[in-house]
């Protein structure tokens, strides 16, 4: 059998159940709110994390932004790239690990008769594997062959065999290049090789094409121990950047993942407080009801309070009340906000494949729980009002 | 039987300050009421016998002199304390009835016993009081708004007496009803004082004083015979 103040408590609801539902409603949006919001952060930075730790071995060498070293006669000289003894340095610093050199550049392109622009990559032809799988074709085996990323062939309807020509339109004798593979859809990856709108060529029909042999855009370490990471980067650092002479710069996945996680974290709380600001009107909401219903039970107030109550019994009574609108808005919320919390991340997002993931789901009983933690707030006051009301002027009240 | 008082008021004054001015309702009341005495309580409108049967069920204190109940001093007792007094020794039936709404027939004589032993009653005692005043079984689920004055009544004098206290404080108990259901509840109050209930009786009617054995007449505050 239920305690009598929490069957009074839920009398009172029942008695009064079109005002008490639209109180809820109030908890339902909030709780609904908060979820969906901390389940599309959580999606975000899972789906972002998934991506990124597919190459969370790679160690990405980048040279400083502008390098400027003092020539001949107290001039200066601009070099921008990593030179053929730097990359000796990266590799005798990275050991047995594997060494990507990259040139990359943009550039306008045609095919047929559309233009576009995207980046061009010339790798070592016996590196991609290693990093790259061709979706369709085949890799790079000729001297004009090239790969293209899942965006370009898309827009651009590429099949294999078909020839895109390199450089701005107006450009006579434009090199050609011939799609011998297409890579799947890689997205947003942390090796610094983006590839989805990307041409990828051969080394050497890039520096034919565009000079700059031995100066590299990037090297990348790919690591065969991902704990091994710090060495190769202390390592690679110590030759490199000597002097105090900032000549290369360093990162990694890890550091990217890390970033970028703390800024989708931000973000998150963000639209979390957002959220939050639904729960303070419903909280308003339920504070009104609260004391609606202690103004319109004074007498009854009075009346218990003079045959015996407690004071504490009042205030339990009145809490239970705020408790049971904050556990129905807390359920309905919660049952509502995986069915608007699966439609809100599948429409930002556009994958699903992490929601019921615990990161993700965890966000709908936090909802819930704030929710009620909320309600029972909202009831203190009203409750703790009814506990020390004056009997006799209670009973008065008419 | 116990010779000391089981009421006590010495020199109680019960002062209302009030915008108007200080309002006294109870001026220098002295009053001795021993165990299982039957008292009405007469006097016109604004004489302070609402104001004393606050008193009485330590609803108020005084605003000077000494009310004591049971040799206890009702001032220096605490709000908990007076609260578990209220629960236990005295049984309040008003002109109102004033049940819970929200509880049905039974419940609301099940209450008290909720509250003094923090369980539902499974002995069959609010029942067995509920049968004692002559309320119908089949009524027990019935809400209070579904019952008439009488048997409201009954339901407010079954909740007063579950706990079985000493003392039962009547505030105008037939007001609100007929006739001959008013001499209905009179013949059950005169009962529980023969069964040794100490029964204090706010009335403006001398017929129903004549059921008391002792009339207390109050006018401007003041007691002007006991």
């Amino acid at each position: 059998m239920r305690d009598i103040f929490f069957e009074l408590s839920v009398r009172s609801v029942r008695l009064n159940f079109l005002r008490s539902l639209l109180a809820s409603i109030g908890i339902v949006i909030g709780v609904v709110a908060i979820s969906s919001m901390g389940m599309l952060g959580a999606n975000m930075q899972l789906s972002v994390k998934e991506q990124l730790s597919s190459s969370v071995n790679t160690v990405i060498i980048t040279p400083d932004v502008v390098r400027t070293e003092p020539g001949a006669g107290g001039t200066t000289t601009q070099q921008q790239g990593i030179d053929k003894s730097e990359l000796n340095d990266i590799r005798n610093a990275a050991g047995l690990n594997e060494v990507i050199p990259i040139h990359r550049t943009s550039s306008q392109f045609t095919v047929g008769s559309t233009n576009g622009r995207g980046s061009i990559y010339g790798f070592d032809p016996n590196d991609i594997p290693k990093f790259l799988t061709v979706e369709q074709g085949d890799t790079i085996r000729g001297p004009s062959d090239a790969i293209v990323g899942a965006s370009v062939a898309s827009n651009f309807n590429l099949q294999i065999g078909t020839r895109i020509k390199i450089g701005p339109p107006n450009t006579v004798d434009r090199p050609t290049v011939r799609v011998s593979g297409i890579l799947p859809t890689r997205g947003f990856t942390s090796d610094g090789i983006n590839t989805d709108n990307a041409i990828i060529v051969s080394d050497t029909w890039y520096t034919d094409h565009y000079g700059d042999k031995d100066l590299y855009d990037q090297v990348n370490v790919i690591l065969q121990n991902v704990d091994t990471i710090s060495t190769v980067e202390s390592a690679i650092d110590t030759k490199l950047n000597k002097n105090r002479n900032q000549v290369v710069r360093i990162s990694d996945a890890s550091s990217r993942l890390t970033s970028i996680s703390q800024t989708l974290g931000t973000i998150t709380s963000f639209i979390l407080a957002i959220g939050g600001i639904s729960l303070v009107v419903a909280a308003v909401s339920i504070f009104n009801v609260m004391m609606m219903s202690v103004n319109e039970r004074i007498q009854e107030i009075g009346i218990l309070l003079s045959i015996g109550t407690e004071k504490g019994e009042v205030r339990r009574m009145f809490l239970y009340e705020a408790f049971i609108l904050g556990i129905i808005g807390a359920i309905v919320g919660g049952i509502c906000s995986l069915t608007i919390g699966y439609s809100v991340v599948s429409a930002m997002i556009g994958n699903t494949a992490y929601f019921f993931l615990p990161d993700s789901i965890i966000y709908v009983p936090y909802g819930m729980i704030i929710g009620i933690v909320v309600c029972i707030l909202s009831g203190l006051y009203p409750a703790w009002r009814a506990s020390n009301l004056d009997p006799i002027d209670a009973l008065r009240n008419e | 039987m116990n010779e000391d008082p089981l009421i006590q008021l010495s020199d109680v004054s019960k002062v209302y300050h009030l915008e108007s001015g200080d309002f006294t309702a109870l001026d220098h009341v002295c009053l001795d009421i021993m165990e299982n005495e039957f008292i009405a309580i007469m006097g016109p409108s604004g004489s302070g016998k609402s104001t004393l049967m606050n008193q009485l069920g330590i609803l108020d204190v005084p605003s000077s002199g000494r009310l004591y109940i049971e040799g206890k001093d009702v001032a220096r007792m605490s709000g908990l304390e007076r609260t578990h007094m209220r629960r236990d020794t005295i049984g309040y039936i008003f002109q109102k009835f004033y049940l819970i709404p929200l509880l049905s027939a039974y419940e609301n004589v099940e209450y008290p016993l909720i509250l003094k032993y923090k369980q539902r009653d499974k002995s069959g005692k609010a029942a067995a009081v509920l049968r004692s005043v002559g309320f119908d079984d089949a009524l027990s689920a019935h809400r209070p708004s579904q019952l008439s004055g009488g048997q409201q009544q009954r339901v407010a004098i079954a909740r007063a007496l579950v706990n079985d206290p000493k003392i039962l404080l009547c505030d105008e108990p037939t007001g609100n009803l007929d006739r001959k259901t008013g001499l209905q509840i009179m013949e059950i109050l005169a009962g529980l004082y023969k069964e040794g209930k100490t029964v204090i009786l706010v009335t403006h009617d001398p017929k129903i004083a004549e059921y008391a054995h002792r009339t207390i007449e109050l006018e401007d505050g003041r007691v002007i015979s006991s």
